[in-house]
């Protein structure tokens, strides 16, 4: 496929719209596979190797086939053409087994019918010394080709028209009296290649068999017939290969082809546009989308939920402040708090040593919860489900493909992506620590005044203690320890709670960057590939069809 | 058809059995329908319908009237010359001929004035109306009753078998099937035509009578096309099959051509219509055929509707196959403790931990102040708190399964060529849960939650005033014991299980405070039971979107076999027959 690509960017460099159209083919059929039809994309791949291989060769060269019913008449209308006898005539059908080849002018030819897969005992070329008669240059660069019939019992004439009809650049179909309605040619070729229209010609071969006042009538039945097929301009051509009638007519029709060297662009441009319509039909035209980052948060803030984030954010939260908390207040106060009983043992139900990490008052530190994975499996699908709103049914299918497929690991991935973020919900503040510190120092004042006052008022030397400010000092520490104290633990409780939220706020960004990682990983990457690809399929579409 | 002058007297009891056998055959061709998608499945559907017409079209209307004219359908390509053929055979113009292709589009039957009876609506062909003026309508039959043509026989202008015109050919292979004799015309340029020789390799497998008219073919050639055509049909097993050359030649204002290019072919037919015992030989012998080939080819459609009946059940099998191991992984996640995480732990916590439990057992009219408080603040109790958490994460888990479910029941389905096409006629949303399924998820929950409520409402009869029973609530003892649902199969054991075990021991013990061990043992069974079924009952109602789809297509697991043994019936009706000729 890059190949091709590479193939098809050379032309384009050339400045050839065909090439751009085939690039853009190119580029289509590449992202569609494997999320269209495959069929349908190895035909579009098909047609832009053939296109590209076809435009490589001479383009100095216009292949021309003919093609038509078993006795319709090809080879004589071939040979009328080449003025040769080169194609076997007969009236046993069928009669032409395998192409023949004739070509005028053979600068560069050679490789082109190599390409055509035409066998050198089959070609003959107009400007050897087979030519014996003088004419016009006319039709220099035509390869003429004369097919094998499409209908006959040979199976095998099928097969080489089939290959055949797929590599000449313009075609002349060949119809009879007999055999102008036959399903064959109508349902197999006309009608399917009727985006080809404009490098066809019919013609009507044995006129001479019909009537002169009936022929009009045919060439109008056959109007209509070809108009069914979608195809109501083609020009049609009423002949006697036999008799020579309307031989000019045709010859001058492939001239006038041939001279502006548009058929062999025009007819890989149909291929282009006829395969590229089909991927389009496939494809739906749904307009391009990305995922837009609102759409991604809502997705990352839900899985973030999912994998309990604002929980671990309020643990975290709870247990900074729990620990500052202790650590800052009054030791006193907290130390009489634990002496509370636990009021389940009211119950008379005993939890024994699980009961306080139960019921998440001793569990200080946060444990990230399992992951829920129900939620999160929903709003990956929901995410899907609005990214691929509007698109055809593969490229919805590809799309919620892409965000499922990887959803069996989102849920360990969150759980270990989360369990490997550091809370900071253990360290104790700096701060804190000292507040610690000159909480027991205020602590420790307060118990050496207390038992300084006591000693003294035991000893009776009240009196006699040193007094700062008119109160004895023993006083002094006992009180202002005790005062003290509980005033810092009050004053540090607003500080305990700005830590708090700030460090919880520093979890959840960090929390919610990992969940962010795993979420762009396994789901919003895929997702963005394929409408990556589904871009890329529009904008190849686009040039192909421009 | 050894015996020819038998044939015409065999009618009786043996016909009698064949007819009964016949019909009882189309009965049972009828009720084999082929409507997935297998590999080979067109074919089959094809001959089915082709064995269907032949039925309806020749070989029951032709039992019943072997006495019948013998009717010489004349076919071939578009452009051959049948109908000027038909005109010259005739001796004046009946059917239109003409340059423009197709030119028959409607179908002419010319007899004798005195056959006219044989050929009534009912007869043959009973689907084509009958007409007496020419007309374009492929629907239409027009009978021509002519002195010039003998009686015991009538000639059918039938239209081409590969003209671009599709319903000309369908009808053209519709007329071939109900004739007796092939009056197969071609000509130079056509006879190696591919599609015309598939029609007459047919009529070889089916030993039908075939005689071939090569006409249009210039006097030059016409030693070397015949001898050519000769060997192509004795290569193709029609070597028996005579061959008429009528020679190219102007043909008059009425677009006939001379009577004497025509002799031999008419001279043949006469001679047929004369010798009523030949006619019935050639009769006999295409019937024969036909019934034969009936027979024989009933066994392929036979194998095919069996393969369809396999494949539905095969179809049904991956469906069933998806939702009950989704259904498993369902309940399982709903017992193991999957479901305390999140928030209804948290919630949980908070309802056992720090708040309203432990305030509620602190003061024993702590319940009535968090009513007051809630209905102050407008604050919903914290036990209900867990009861909406429970509900949301019970919905989220059978709406996943769900979601898991559909995408793999039509994951395997899409493997199958018969899949795809049934799933294409469900619409787009098959492969996802129902959309109602969330609506109707949260009912079946909520019911549940009230069944458990009136559970433990029941249960606590005896026990309303104890002052545990109090402390707690009917709502807060429903809790808990859903919480000791969900973990039912989860152990104590495991880091996982765990804080979910805890979580689960905590409100057992809660349970066996108030209610004794053995009554929590049963209703923490109860209510799981009943938990199960609500989830059962919507796992079978999502599934029962892609039972319906196979339903559906109604098809029948008797009908192969009794296909079959139609067609059994129908060739021992046939050797007996042919053995009383004997």
């Amino acid at each position: 496929m890059t190949s091709l690509l590479e193939g098809a960017k050379k032309l384009v460099t050339r400045g050839s719209d065909t090439g751009a159209r085939l690039e853009g083919l190119g580029t289509a059929a590449e992202a569609a596979r494997g999320r269209l039809d495959d069929e349908l994309v190895e035909r579009a791949a098909t047609v832009v190797e053939r296109g590209t291989s076809r435009l490589r060769l001479s383009a100095a060269h216009t292949v021309v086939g003919i093609a038509g019913a078993t006795g319709s008449g090809k080879s004589s209308t071939f040979n009328a053409l080449t003025g040769l006898e080169l194609s076997a005539v007969g009236v046993r059908r069928p009669t032409t087994s395998w192409a023949t080849a004739c070509v005028w002018g053979t600068e560069g030819a050679g490789e082109l019918l190599e390409w055509l897969g035409i066998p050198p005992r089959h070609q003959t070329t107009r400007d050897s010394m087979l030519d014996t008669r003088r004419e016009s240059n006319a039709l220099e660069g035509v390869v003429l080709l004369d097919l094998p019939d499409h209908d006959s019992t040979e199976v095998a004439h099928h097969l080489e028209v089939d290959r055949l009809v797929a590599l000449a650049d313009m075609f002349v179909w060949v119809l009879d009296p007999q055999k102008y309605a036959d399903a064959a040619i109508h349902d197999r070729y006309l009608s399917p290649m009727r985006t080809h229209a404009d490098v066809m010609v019919v013609v009507l071969n044995h006129i001479d068999t019909v009537p002169e006042d009936r022929r009009e009538a045919m060439v109008d039945d056959i109007r209509r017939l070809l108009a069914a097929d979608g195809i109501p301009d083609v020009p049609i051509i009423p002949i006697s290969a036999r008799h020579g009638i309307g031989i000019d007519d045709l010859k001058g029709e492939i001239e006038k082809r041939v001279a502006d060297k548009r058929m062999t662009a025009g007819r890989i441009e149909a291929d282009v546009r006829a395969a590229a319509a089909e991927l389009r039909a496939a494809a739906g035209d749904a307009p391009t989308r990305t995922l837009s980052d609102d759409r991604v948060d809502a997705l990352e803030s839900a899985l973030a939920e999912g994998a309990g984030v604002p929980a671990i954010v309020e643990a975290v939260e709870r247990s900074t402040r729990w620990r500052a908390g202790r650590a800052t207040g009054w030791p006193l106060v907290s130390w009489v708090g634990r002496l509370r009983p636990d009021p389940l043992k009211k119950l008379e139900i005993d939890l024994g040593a699980d009961a306080k990490a139960l019921r998440g008052q001793g569990a200080t530190s946060p444990q990230a919860t399992a992951v829920q994975r129900a939620r999160i499996d929903a709003e990956v699908r929901s995410l899907a489900d609005d990214v691929s709103t509007g698109l055809a049914a593969p490229f919805a299918d590809s799309v919620r493909r892409a965000s499922t497929a990887r959803l069996g690991e989102v849920g360990d991935r969150l759980d270990d992506a989360l369990r490997t973020v550091d809370l900071d919900a253990e360290r104790l503040p700096v701060w804190a620590g000292a507040v610690r510190v000159l909480q027991w120092l205020l602590v420790l004042t307060a118990l050496v005044g207390g038992a300084w006052s006591l000693a003294a008022l035991v000893s009776g030397g009240l009196g006699d203690l040193p007094r700062t400010g008119g109160v004895a000092l023993p006083l002094v520490l006992l009180g202002g320890g005790v005062i003290l104290g509980v005033f810092l633990g009050l004053v540090c409780r607003g500080l305990v709670a700005a830590t708090a939220r700030s460090r919880a706020a520093a979890a959840d960004t960090r929390l919610r960057k990992a969940v962010s990682e795993v979420a762009d990983e396994l789901v919003v990457a895929p997702v963005q590939a394929e409408l990556t690809a589904y871009t890329s399929l529009r904008t190849g579409l686009d040039r192909a069809l421009s | 058809m050894s015996a020819r002058h038998e044939a015409s007297t065999d009618v009786g009891s043996g016909d009698a059995a064949m007819i009964t056998a016949l019909v009882r055959l189309r009965g049972a061709l009828q009720a084999a329908t082929l409507p997935l998608d297998l590999p080979g499945a067109d074919e089959a559907r094809t001959s089915h319908q082709e064995m269907v017409d032949q039925l309806e079209d020749y070989v029951i209307p032709r039992v019943m009237t072997v006495d019948a004219p013998l009717l010489a359908v004349v076919g071939g390509s578009t452009g051959a010359g049948k109908s000027t053929l038909v005109n010259t055979l005739v001796g004046h113009r009946v059917t239109a001929s003409g340059v423009l292709r197709p030119t028959t589009r409607s179908p002419v039957l010319v007899h004798h004035p005195e056959d006219g009876h044989w050929f009534g609506q009912d007869r043959l062909l009973p689907d084509l109306r009958r007409v007496d003026h020419p007309t374009n309508d492929p629907d239409c039959l027009q009978l021509v009753a002519s002195e010039t043509i003998p009686q015991g026989l009538a000639v059918l202008d039938a239209p081409d078998v590969d003209s671009v015109d599709e319903q000309n050919r369908a009808l053209a292979a519709q007329l071939l099937a109900a004739g007796d004799l092939w009056l197969f015309v071609t000509s130079a340029a056509r006879y190696a035509d591919q599609v015309p020789w598939t029609f007459l390799k047919q009529a070889a497998d089916r030993s039908t009578a075939v005689a071939i008219v090569l006409d249009r073919t210039a006097p030059e050639a016409v030693q070397t096309v015949s001898t050519h055509l000769a060997r192509m049909l004795a290569a193709r097993g029609l070597k028996d099959s005579p061959l008429f050359v009528v020679h190219e030649g102007a043909v008059d204002d009425e677009g006939l051509l001379p009577a004497g290019h025509v002799a031999e072919v008419r001279g043949w037919l006469e001679s047929l219509a004369e010798d009523s015992g030949a006619r019935s030989a050639v009769v006999k012998q295409t019937l024969d055929g036909a019934i034969r080939s009936l027979t024989h080819h009933v066994h392929p459609v036979a194998d095919a509707a069996a393969a369809q009946v396999e494949a539905a059940e095969h179809l049904l099998r991956l469906s069933d196959q998806a939702y009950s191991d989704a259904l498993t992984r369902a309940l399982h996640a709903s017992a193991d403790g999957t479901l305390l995480r999140g928030e209804v732990l948290a919630r949980w916590q908070e309802f056992v931990g720090t708040g309203e439990l432990l305030r509620s057992l602190e003061t024993k009219v702590g319940w009535l102040r968090d009513r007051v408080v809630g209905a102050v603040k407008g604050k919903p109790a914290q036990a209900e708190r867990v009861t909406v958490a429970v509900e949301s994460g019970l919905e989220l888990l059978v709406l996943e399964h769900a979601e898991e479910a559909a995408e793999a029941a039509e994951r395997a389905w899409r493997q199958l060529e018969a899949g795809v096409s049934l799933l294409g006629t469900a619409g787009p949303d098959i492969g996802r849960a129902s959309r109602d399924l969330r609506r109707r998820a949260e009912r079946a929950v909520r019911e549940w939650q009230g069944d458990v409520l009136d559970m433990v409402r029941a249960e606590g009869e005896g026990k309303r005033t104890t002052a545990r029973f109090l402390a707690l609530g009917v709502n807060g003892l429903s809790v808990a014991l859903m919480v000791v649902v969900f973990s039912h199969t989860a152990g104590l054991t495991g880091a996982e299980a765990g804080i979910a075990g805890g979580s689960a021991a905590l409100g057992q013990k809660l349970l066996e405070a108030v209610f004794g061990d053995q009554a929590v043992r049963g209703m923490a069974e109860r209510a799981r039971q009943m938990l199960e079924e609500r989830i059962t009952g919507l796992f079978a109602t999502e599934q029962a979107r892609y039972t319906a789809l196979v339903e559906g297509l109604g098809l029948s697991s008797e009908a192969p076999e009794a296909l079959r043994a139609a067609a059994r019936r129908v060739d021992d009706v046939r050797f007996s027959s042919a053995q009383r000729e004997h």
